[in-house]
């Protein structure tokens, strides 16, 4: 064995190289995780029947600037899954709008509710100061209209 | 040179599973991009300031008054004389009236007792008709 200035030289068995081939398994791994670990900020669904219109259309909003206000049948008012008195609106309303102005309010109203209820909820608003309002319809389709 | 059929194929048995991980990223990357998710969507209205009130002339306003039974009854400017018609029709009537008087303002009016979606058919009317001046109000009693 002819080894040269001590064996300093000597080939390391290890490789010098980091071992690549679980790379993917820890990226699905970490992909994983966050998918699991992600909640999106969505409210309770109501059961509420829509109201239908042909004119409906899609906003054009990013979802933080969209704030849902539901008014359930018996006239009952939710904001962010709560419940709050019909006088209290306006009062909750006016400070998120004072720190976001793109503001747009979705009335998400079932389509039997008394008129009176919608309109305390405007009354509301227009005391907050917010002025886009979205009344939340789904599509008519011209099927129905033409069997009513 | 041995029998024919017992040569050994140089080709490896197995599906290759190096690009399984490249093939899955491709697959993920393609529904990362084509999934959309559902917008919100609706009849998009703007609202009043708080202090603003414009006074608008009577002869340019065209009041639909909505009713507990759906039907809906147009009133036009000072004028006395009524006329019922269905929530559809609103539409036709809107677009006849508008080019009459292009600075016609839509006053709905709705009863404090309709079902909210009498009001919504009447303001798809009007949207469907492109009209943009819509004021929405309660009837008084």
């Amino acid at each position: 064995m002819a080894l040269k200035s001590g064996g300093l030289q000597r080939k390391s068995k290890a490789s010098h190289d980091i071992p690549s081939s679980s790379m993917a398994d820890i990226a699905f791994l970490l992909l994983i995780f966050f998918m699991v670990s992600t909640v999106f900020q969505t409210d309770k669904n109501r059961n509420i029947e829509w109201a239908e219109a042909e004119a409906t259309e899609k906003i054009d909003e990013k979802q933080k600037n969209i704030l849902n206000i539901w008014v359930e049948p018996n006239g009952d008012v939710y904001i962010s899954d709560a419940l709050r008195p019909l006088d209290q609106v306006s009062s909750i309303i006016a400070p998120l709008y004072r720190d976001n102005r793109n503001l747009v309010v979705s009335i998400r109203s079932d389509r039997t509710v008394p008129y009176r209820f919608v309109d305390a909820v405007q009354q509301e608003l227009v005391a907050a100061g917010v002025v886009r309002v979205v009344f939340a319809t789904e599509l008519e389709r011209n099927i129905t209209r033409e069997r009513r | 040179m041995a029998v024919m059929g017992n040569k050994k194929s140089k080709v490896s048995d197995e599906i290759p599973s190096s690009s399984m991980a490249d093939i899955a990223f491709l697959l993920l990357i393609f529904f990362l991009v084509t999934t959309t998710f559902p917008k919100d969507k609706g009849l998009a209205i703007v609202l009043p300031e708080s202090e603003e009130t414009v006074e608008v002339s009577q002869k340019n306003i065209l009041h639909i008054i909505v009713n507990m039974d759906g039907r809906v009854t147009i009133k036009r400017g000072e004028s006395q004389q009524e006329q019922t018609v269905r929530a559809a029709d609103v539409e036709r009537i809107w677009r006849q009236d508008v080019t009459e008087n292009p600075l016609l303002i839509a006053a709905v009016k709705t009863h404090p007792e309709a079902p909210y979606r009498f009001m919504i058919d009447v303001l798809d009317a009007l949207q469907s008709a492109g009209s943009e001046r819509i004021s929405i109000q309660m009837l008084e009693s």
